[in-house]
């Protein structure tokens, strides 16, 4: 039987499909403001490619209540699913996708028994990383320099408010890897308290597009003092827990 | 006289009324007209909201030619009982209005309670009758915002603060009943009424025939299917503010009449097996419909609210007594039962919370706080503690009463769902 989860999330829209509970289909596009026509996009380039339409289907994502077809289920299951096909024997989950951060506890079933959202504002979501580091204009060498510079302190979590204090530190003359560091190291911070809010975790699963930026990752094992494990595509894992839930 | 005429008698700006009165009957029709499987008795109610603005402004309208006056409240502490003794009428006004919100900011910080700047807005842009029609808004010191915006209302309207104490010791209670006595010559001398035996005992009665109808709605939303909405429910708690306290007991016993037939019958709303929720925190005063409305939409059905525009309001009656003064006493000692977030410590809300969850077969509690509260955002901590403890399943939700992040919310709401079914 061929499950099919399909993510609508804010930045990017996802597909993944599983064949008898194997994977043998994923992909990532970007949403560009409609979920829903992305979702589309992706189930018919599947369908072309493999001619035949998944038996079933689960969307989830902040697009799933305007998708056409398919089962509905909320991103905060699909993720705890997800995940515990990785780690089953990990509670806490942390992920920080393109509008919104959540951290979830799952029990040994993968079930969740807590979870909690950060409220309307883009404050330490990846938006907010994304809108900061956009701006300025980053090279690679400059982040490689970032990982080993002294973290300037960053205060405000306004997404505003911060881009501002950034550009005001850049013009005093801080370097630019100081101001980086000291970016990620104040969204760490940041997570790590919304983590301990659920309570504290020995170690940590982050999934989601802010998994990719290292030094985020890095500051967060600091700042937690936990370990801190990354599926191999953290993007991917709501999608893969609803593919498992279809 | 028409509505218009009433309208324009009271000094009202039509043109901004009419803008934020358009889109409410859809909204209405939407969220309760079209419900399937509405109790017949809700029509009363149906009709009420129907020209919220008309009927019962009407009705003050004459009370006032006939010489009573108007007073306004905003909490469940101020004792309308003593008003009604005199003949008079105690109104609470709505305060959950997004249209209001920015009016408000003209003159409050941003960074404030929504209920509060709601109220304020509808008092300077002239838009609700009910605002227009009153002699008096009568206030309390339950937390600092209200406090102090109570100060600004008080150059449009006249504002008289009882002061709440924020313990609940021997001296608060005798504070208390001072203010309250003060309440009760303030009432007097304004209405020109002398509160005697009689008139009192029959206010209190009035007042305590009114909760105990909402005691008795209240107590039907423990059965299995849920006989009626929460949003139903919830208007009609709103509505109990300030519809006539006789008429509207009435019309709420009938209602619970036809429930108890529901009852019988196994008839429900919702399936059997929709998830039973319990809302606690901030008040959701008219026409602050979202959160029930999501809630139900999502496949759950509320069963209770540990709010004031809920069981706060009503879950306790007057004593009676012989003669005025004892009368005074026991209508002080009412509202110090109830566990406003305004108190320290506060450790009575959250046996309410937990007793509440039991009676109505609750499978989660949602904590619900307005944006910037800080009574009840900060006391969330003790209930989430609380419902961890009771290994009740707990979402903490925050909001105003705005429209846009009606998709998070219903996100969350769904995500607690899930997680009851699973
Ligand atoms: S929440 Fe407290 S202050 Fe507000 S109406 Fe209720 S009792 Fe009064
Ligand atoms: S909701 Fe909170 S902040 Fe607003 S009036 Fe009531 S107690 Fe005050």
């Amino acid at each position: 039987m061929r499950q099919a989860g399909l993510d609508l999330g804010s930045v990017n829209t996802k597909l993944v499909v599983l064949n008898n509970g194997e994977r043998i289909y994923s992909r990532v596009i970007p949403s560009r403001f409609d979920s829903v026509q992305a979702g589309i996009t992706l189930l018919k380039t599947y369908v072309e490619e493999h001619g035949e339409k998944p038996d079933k289907l689960v969307v989830t994502g902040y697009g799933r209540v305007n998708f056409p077809e398919g089962r509905v289920i909320t991103e905060i299951t699909c993720q705890s699913r997800g995940c515990h096909a990785y780690f089953p024997d990990n509670a806490h989950i942390l992920d920080l996708g393109g509008q919104d951060a959540k951290v979830i506890k799952k029990n040994a079933e993968g079930r969740v028994v807590q979870f909690i959202m950060n409220d309307k504002c883009a404050a330490g979501t990846g938006r907010f990383l994304d809108v900061i580091l956009k701006g300025l204009d980053l090279t690679t060498e400059e982040l490689d320099l970032a990982a080993e510079a002294k973290p300037m302190p960053i205060n405000s979590m306004c997404t505003v408010f911060a881009e501002s204090e950034v550009i005001t530190l850049l013009a005093k003359g801080i370097p630019k890897p100081e101001v980086i560091a000291g970016l990620f190291k104040s969204t760490a911070k940041r997570l790590a308290n919304f983590v301990e809010s659920v309570g504290h975790p020995d170690d940590l699963i982050f999934t989601g597009g802010g998994a990719h930026y290292g030094l985020l990752v890095h500051f967060l094992e600091q700042e937690l003092k936990a370990k801190i494990i990354i599926p191999s595509e953290p993007e991917l894992t709501a999608a893969l827990g609803a593919a498992s839930l279809a | 006289m028409d509505n218009r005429e009433l309208w324009t008698a009271l000094g009202m700006d039509l043109e901004k009324h009419d803008d934020f009165l358009a889109p409410i009957p859809e909204v209405y029709t939407n969220l309760f007209l079209n419900r399937p499987n509405r109790p017949k008795a809700m029509g009363y109610f149906d009709m009420v909201v129907g020209d919220v603005h008309g009927i019962r402004v009407h009705e003050l309208y004459a009370m006032k030619e006939a010489g009573a006056k108007v007073f306004s409240t905003f909490c469940v502490y101020v004792p309308e009982e003593i008003v009604v003794a005199t003949g008079s009428a105690s109104i609470g006004l709505c305060a959950g209005a997004q249209y209001t919100v920015s009016s408000g900011e003209k003159v409050l910080p941003r960074n404030l309670c929504p209920l509060i700047k709601s109220t304020m807005g509808f008092k300077l842009d002239r838009i609700c009758p009910y605002f227009q029609i009153s002699d008096w808004v009568i206030g309390e010191t339950t937390c600092d915002g209200k406090k102090k915006a109570w100060e600004i209302l008080n150059e449009h309207i006249p504002t008289y603060v009882m002061e709440l104490p924020q313990k609940k010791e021997a001296k608060d209670a005798r504070l208390w009943e001072e203010e309250v006595r003060e309440f009760a010559s303030f009432i007097e001398r304004e209405t020109k009424v002398d509160l005697t035996a009689e008139n009192l005992a029959q206010g209190i009665q009035t007042i305590n025939n009114k909760r105990q109808a909402l005691q008795r709605l209240a107590n039907l939303r423990k059965h299995n299917p849920a006989p009626i909405q929460g949003l139903d429910v919830l208007l009609i708690n709103q509505l109990s503010f300030f519809d006539d306290p006789v008429r509207f007991t009435a019309q709420v016993n009938a209602l619970c009449d036809e429930l108890d037939e529901r009852v019988k019958a196994e008839i429900g709303v919702a399936p059997a097996d929709a998830p039973r929720i319990l809302v606690t925190g901030t008040p959701q005063p008219l026409p602050a419909w979202k959160l029930h409305a999501l809630i139900e939409q999502a496949g759950a059905v509320v069963v209770g609210e540990e709010t004031c525009t809920g069981e706060r309001y009503y879950k306790d009656v007057t004593e009676s007594a012989e003669n005025v003064s004892d009368m005074l006493a026991n209508i002080a000692k009412r509202p110090l039962k109830v566990n406003c977030a305004c108190f320290t410590p506060n450790q009575g809300r959250m046996e309410d919370i937990t007793r509440m969850a039991e009676t109505l077969k609750a499978d989660a509690v949602i904590d619900f706080t307005l944006q910037f509260c800080q009574p009840y955002g900060v006391e969330s901590y003790f209930v989430g503690k609380e419902m961890e403890k009771k290994k009740i399943p707990f979402l903490r939700l925050e909001s105003d009463f705005s429209e846009e992040d009606q998709g998070q919310l219903l996100t969350r709401i769904e995500a607690l769902i899930e997680m009851i079914r699973a």
